[in-house]
């Protein structure tokens, strides 16, 4: 008899070969077989090998727009203490148990103090140093465009943090970013027609414009979509960043004879020049109207100088009636940091569990999966605290409704932060930008 | 003084190599020792400015950005393909602007130098930001700029770009330690110390400063382009003042003029920078504790870290002599030791006097300093200035050697006008002055002090010698070897000039007007101060100088003017009183009634 | 082109802007020209006065109290800041003593911002300051007029210490020859210490008079920084009628040009400090070769 057709040595053989094959089925998850037909992006297999995964924080945390900075670091970091914790409030988002696809995230947040070369250079240590599987925060557009520069050129997935301008998902948008927050655009196609209906037709507007690419932005959407009822622009003051002086402008609105003042200003430049406008007496003359309002805006001017003005918002925590997920984070929010959360602090919760959720539908962390679940989520919106959202596939805006409000009388509010009224929740779909508008091109996906 | 070794090359190659290794695990990235590098980039320029040359720029962020958005906007708008050629057209462009600004800068010194720069620092933000914002981007920037390419081959970022940013550091550092130790970053340490006296031996210190302005400016422009290309984006904050804040504040935390310091400081920063920020609880009060760190290190730290360093090691390495001050002074040399002169560049007329003063007024104001002076001077001769205080003599000498402009009359100097040529260029035609005030470079080594005034008639009064070792010029070394001698410094030719006795500080003083070689030299009271032994042998030195060249002496000394003198000028009241040989000067009433004793009408009666 | 009315009101903001950069100016060039510093902190000092009044009339309910505690708070800043970092640094080079208060400045502006937050703080004007005020043509925020006439009497008041009484004239002399003053046997360093604190209280002033008008936060000071080292420059480096001369002609520059492209305004005043150090380094008012 033959040594080498042993069968009972092969038999051996193969049960071990099976069983080898059989374990391997077991211990890996299902998406392992195919993740291991993937060869490395970015900073995929290296950032998921352990039983933690990294994301990286930039906020500013010092410089003009700290006070958001911080806000939105609280956000972000409620949002990963529940996905961890696998709360509640995770799995009614879509997560299925603690962490994501049972992998706890570890973050770290550094100062980018609003400029867009010290943010990059923080996410590029997290991205080469933390192998950060996922990027994120922003205070500026600035710095959001610059992020999702390197997160294109890196392969890491940014989710976009606070960030108006059209150009974030137009002419700079790309494959690797997601921007949840309401253009420009969507803004004052959302505000225009409440405007109109409250003010009414053929108004003169004086329009105080900061000088960099959101604050034209905003203007041009703006003026495009009122003129057709008639409003026609009294005057435009362009001012420079960081402007603490206002007087020159507001003069001129002040002699402009214009009846609505739309102050385009964000941050504590909004806050300086409707303070000064209120000095020079250009509000006693013409309603003010802040298309996009800034976080602590009502609470650093006061109500006094809120009541009555239109704008919108991100996210107001009153929207807590409206949405079971919004009450969730308000009431966590409040709990943890004694304040209600501002728009920056909701953008930073809300773009990392809908990050969350999309890789746990995508069942992997490798990026192009995930960002191929993003944009199929048309189909499968997510739920979230603004009720279903989705990401557009053609240039990754966010659709979502956008709040319109108006400032509430000292007298009505029924507490100390309780400073606007929702007016309207106009749905993200109909006042979404047409796709090719901004002249977005997005990239490649390897 | 030559690179005696190369051990700081030596030293840098080996940490720029061992880096990459060894960073990442201590808390850094490869992303920010690429940071470090292209801080120390503009750094290696702004310590040559600010460190060798004493002038302090808040303005570099300028030519930083206008590097960096150059080349960025060549590449990212397809203009030009290669990588290299646009760094290339961005440094240039880099340093032309600083051409400009430095033509408007560098006439002025001290904090309206760096207000000048922090002006043009500020305008090209501005200009950035909204005007050109169509090239540059605006408040974004300009994202998507590509790697370089060697041979085809794309030079990925992360390591192989590193590899690169250290060449280029590697190849800047060497370039600008042959730069600090040519004849041409002698005559800037120099101007650091007394740009007076420089001047004053024959250098133009305005065309001086501007060079180091534009090296500096090519430095910044490089380091702006580099940030572009390793990091695939031009950021707006290049142009920012913080920008160029922060590149003066990483070199004084380095240590200013040891052209490393810039590094170390940027290393101490951006680690601080990103790792603090990442020890649980400090949050934003990161930048507090950077803010103690740092006025901590500028309390304590006197020279920098590296600085500090630096000076432990020389304190180590070798040994200074204090001098004593009650060791015998060196007599002079023999006259053997003749002193090698560069003959007048030019005589209008072969029998022109030495030196003569025409008509020659300065006023202050009411003040008439000098009034309607006129004397000539014979070729070899030694001429003597007296006068009492206040009667313009220093002044006169100011407007023999084109100091000060007067306010009428005229200077000739053999037969060839000289006024309105400036200190330097009279230097460079062949008269030098010594003060009565010491004017020297105090931090620097008797030899060196000398060589500075040697290295003026052989280069005229501006040369781009940056590759060449400052003693490596022959004559030039025979000189100074020559002036040592015959003043007696030899011996402690290597001490640093500031811990000498007053004596040969003295001598160093005369010493640094000989050795420009002149043919006239003026003495503005030479032996002040000098113990008697010491004027002996100085009587002795003038009478041999004279035997070679033309001197004109201020003095209080009667006795040595008197006796070396073959001719005498009586100033009084910045008018000349008296004019003629010593007997006649003595006998003369107004010049005894004036100065030398006339006491008739103060008798008591 | 602007009309003339317009121009006419941008002159007039001009001369309420210029009257307060000459008040934060002149404790710049005091100090610089007595003490011989630098003081990068002057921004950060700015900006705690405003803080200061925040937290004191915040307490009292009253603009008048605050603005009276608030020059004490910012004296004793003032000799404090002196006491403990700068009376150290005035034998060492220049590039220190700016480094110091540099440094000085991160921290002061980082600590503010650990104690208060980043978020803007208000401050409101007092009541005898609400309103506008009809001025021909010109409707111009009644605070801002009194502005002007407070900050005026305060240089006033300024330039009598400074050259009718004997501490003055010591000062005055210490910024010719501190040296000299020293032999003669006046205490100088009493002097300097003086001399800081009131530059200091100038700066801290004219944050609290300011903080009606704009955001109290943090960074609100650095502007103010740059731009009073512009003013010093135009002035004359030492000078007091300088700066306040600076200080006019300033407020003047970045007014006019806003009138016509706001984004300019900045530009335009550097352009105007190179041009005149190009031609008339000392400053209109300053003297050849100071500092």
């Amino acid at each position: 008899m033959e040594r080498l057709a042993d069968p009972a040595l092969l038999l051996r053989r193969r049960v071990l070969q099976l069983g080898i094959v059989a374990a391997g089925g077991l211990l890996g998850s299902p998406a392992g077989a195919f993740a291991a037909e993937n060869p490395p992006l970015g900073t995929w297999p290296e950032g998921v090998q352990g039983d933690s995964v990294m994301v990286g924080i930039t906020v500013p945390l010092t410089g003009p727009y700290s006070a958001d900075g911080k806000d939105e670091q609280l956000g972000y970091e409620l949002a990963i203490a529940e996905i961890n914790a696998g709360s509640d409030a995770a799995k009614a988002w879509g997560m299925k148990g603690k962490g994501v696809l049972g992998k706890q995230i570890r973050y770290k947040v550094a100062d980018t103090e609003a400029k867009p070369n010290v943010a990059v250079q923080a996410q590029t240590q997290f991205i080469q140093r933390d192998k950060a599987i996922m990027i994120t925060g922003s205070v500026s557009s600035a710095v959001a465009v610059a992020l999702e520069e390197l997160a294109q050129r890196d392969k890491v997935v940014n989710m976009v943090g606070v960030s108006a301008s059209n150009d974030t998902t137009g002419k700079n948008c790309q494959r690797y970013g997601f921007r949840s927050q309401q253009s420009g655009y969507m803004v004052c196609k959302a505000l225009a027609p409440v405007l109109v209906k409250a003010m009414g037709q053929g108004k003169k507007a004086a329009y105080l414009v900061p000088d960099y690419t959101y604050g034209h932005s905003v203007f041009d959407s703006f003026t495009g979509l009122v003129s057709k009822d008639g409003w026609t622009v009294a005057t435009q003051q362009v001012v420079p960043l960081g402007t603490t002086d206002f007087s020159s402008a507001l003069l001129n609105i002040a002699n402009s004879g214009a009846d609505v003042f739309v102050n385009i200003a964000f941050g504590a430049d909004a806050v300086s020049s409707i303070k000064q406008a209120q000095q020079f007496g250009v509000l006693s003359k013409a309603k003010l109207v802040v298309p996009v309002i800034s976080s602590f805006q009502a609470k650093e001017l006061g109500p006094a100088l809120t009541e009555g003005v239109y704008g919108t918002i991100d996210f107001w925590w009153t929207l807590q009636d409206r949405y079971p997920l919004a009450k969730a984070f308000v009431d966590a929010f409040l709990a943890k940091n004694n304040y209600r959360p501002g728009f920056g602090a909701h953008v930073g919760y809300s773009q990392t569990l809908i990050w969350a959720a999309a890789v746990e539908r995508a069942g992997t962390f490798y990026s192009v999966d995930v960002i191929k679940t993003l944009e199929a989520s048309q189909s499968q919106p997510f739920d979230s605290s603004l009720g279903q959202v989705w990401f557009r596939a053609e240039d990754h805006q966010g659709v979502r409704p956008v709040p319109v409000v108006v400032g509430k009388a000292p007298s009505a509010m029924k507490n100390a932060e309780d400073f606007y009224d929702v007016v309207e929740l106009v749905p993200g779909e109909q006042v979404i930008s047409p796709p090719d508008m901004f002249g977005c091109h997005l990239g490649s996906y390897t | 003084m030559t690179p005696a070794t190369a051990v700081p090359e030596l030293l840098l190659a080996v940490v720029l190599i061992a880096a990459p290794f060894t960073l990442p695990y201590a808390g850094g990235s490869i992303d920010m020792l690429q940071r470090i590098l292209d801080w120390g980039i503009i750094g290696l320029g702004f310590d040559l400015l600010f460190g060798a040359t004493g002038l302090l720029s808040f303005g570099q962020a300028a030519f930083y950005g206008t590097g960096g958005f150059v080349a960025a906007y060549l590449l990212v708008n397809n203009v030009i393909g290669s990588v290299w050629l646009a760094l290339l057209i961005g440094t240039g462009l880099g340093g032309l602007f600083g051409l400009f600004v430095g033509v408007l800068a560098v006439r002025r010194i001290g904090i309206y130098f760096a207000m000048i720069t922090l002006a043009f620092g500020q305008m090209a933000y501005f200009l950035e930001n909204s005007p050109l914002s169509a090239y540059t981007g605006g408040e974004n920037g300009l994202p998507g700029v590509p790697v370089p390419t060697i041979g085809g081959m794309r030079i990925e970022p992360g390591i192989p770009l590193y590899w690169v940013l250290a060449a280029i550091f590697f190849a800047g550092f060497v370039l600008a330690r042959r730069i600090l130790h040519s004849p041409f970053g002698a005559i800037l340490r120099a101007i650091k110390e007394n740009a007076l006296r420089t001047g004053l031996v024959g250098h133009s210190v305005p065309a001086y400063k501007l060079a180091v302005f534009v090296i500096a400016a090519l430095y910044a422009a490089l380091a702006g382009g580099l940030l572009g290309v390793f990091q695939g984006y031009m950021p707006p904050d290049a142009f920012a003042l913080d920008t160029s804040g922060q590149l003066v504040v990483q070199t004084i935390i380095g240590g200013v003029g040891t052209l490393i310091g810039p590094t170390v400081g940027a290393t101490v920063w951006l680690y601080l920078h990103d790792n603090l920020q990442l020890i649980p609880g400090v949050g934003a009060l990161w930048r507090l504790i950077l803010g103690l760190i740092f006025v901590g290190l500028v309390v304590g730290l006197r020279r920098g870290i590296a600085g500090q360093i630096g000076a432990w090691l020389q304190r180590r390495m070798s040994v200074v002599e204090r001098p004593d001050d009650a060791a015998p002074v060196d007599a002079p040399r023999e006259p053997a030791m003749a002193l090698p002169m560069i003959a007048p560049l030019s005589r209008a007329d072969a029998d022109a006097p030495a030196l003569c003063a025409i008509e020659l007024s300065k006023h202050y104001g009411g003040l008439h300093a000098v009034e309607h002076v006129s004397f000539s001077v014979r070729e070899g001769s030694i001429h003597g200035v007296i006068g009492p205080n206040g009667a313009g003599k220093s002044t006169l000498f100011k407007l023999l050697k084109d100091e000060v402009p007067p306010t009428s009359g005229e200077v000739r100097l053999f037969g060839r006008r000289i006024t309105g040529l400036g200190p330097a260029r009279t230097a460079q035609l062949g008269i030098a002055k010594s003060n009565q005030l010491n004017q020297l470079f105090l931090e620097l080594t008797v030899r060196q002090n000398l060589r500075i005034a040697a290295l003026a008639r052989s280069r005229g009064t501006f040369r781009l010698d940056l590759l060449r070792a400052a003693g490596s010029i022959p004559a030039v070394e025979r000189q100074i070897e020559a002036v040592l001698d015959t003043m007696g410094l030899a011996h402690h030719a290597d001490a640093p000039v500031h811990v000498l006795p007053y004596g040969e500080k003295r001598r160093t003083e005369i010493g640094i007007a000989l050795a420009t070689g002149p043919n006239v030299l003026l003495l503005d009271e030479p032996l002040a101060g000098m113990s008697p032994a010491e004027r002996v042998t100085t009587r002795a030195l003038i009478r041999e100088l004279a035997q070679s060249r033309t001197l004109v002496i201020v003095e209080h000394d009667m006795d040595a003017v008197f006796e070396l003198a073959e001719r005498i000028t009586v100033l009084y009241d910045g008018r000349l009183l008296a004019d003629g040989a010593p007997e006649q000067i003595s006998r003369d009433q107004s010049v005894q009634d004036a100065y030398l004793g006339g006491l008739h009408e103060y008798e008591p009666a | 082109m602007p009309s003339l009315p317009l121009l006419l009101s941008q002159a007039f903001n001009g001369l309420a802007l210029g009257t307060l950069l000459a008040l934060v100016s002149s404790g710049l060039t005091i100090i610089l020209g007595t003490l011989g510093v630098l003081n990068f902190a002057h921004g950060a000092l700015f900006m705690v006065g405003a803080y200061a009044i925040f937290v004191v009339a915040a307490a009292t309910g009253s603009f008048v109290v605050g603005l009276l505690v608030g020059a004490v708070i910012m004296l004793a800043v003032g000799v404090m800041l002196e006491r403990v970092l700068i009376r150290f640094f005035y034998d060492r080079p220049h590039e220190d003593q700016i480094l110091v208060t540099f440094g000085a400045a991160i921290v002061i502006v980082e600590a503010v911002r650990a104690v208060f937050g980043g978020e803007s703080q208000r401050v409101a004007a007092p009541d005898w300051g609400g309103g506008v005020t009809q001025l021909g043509f010109l409707i111009y925020p009644t605070y801002r007029l009194e502005l002007i006439g407070i900050v005026a009497a305060l240089l006033f008041a300024l330039y009598v210490v400074l050259y009718r009484t004997s501490i003055g004239l010591v000062v005055r002399a210490g910024i010719e020859d501190a040296r000299t003053v020293g032999i003669l046997g006046i205490n100088v360093r009493r002097a300097f210490l003086l001399v800081f604190a009131i530059g200091v209280v100038a700066a801290g002033v004219a944050g609290m008079l300011y903080a009606p008008i704009v955001s109290v936060d943090p960074d609100m000071g650095a502007t103010f920084m740059v731009e009073s080292f512009v003013v010093i420059v135009i002035g004359g480096l030492g000078s007091y009628p300088g700066a306040v001369v600076g200080g006019l002609i300033a407020g003047e520059i970045l007014s006019i040009t806003s009138a016509f492209n706001a984004a300019y305004s900045e530009v335009m005043l550097y352009a105007v400090m190179a041009l005149l150090l190009v031609v008339r380094p000392q400053g209109l008012l300053g003297s050849e070769g100071r500092v």
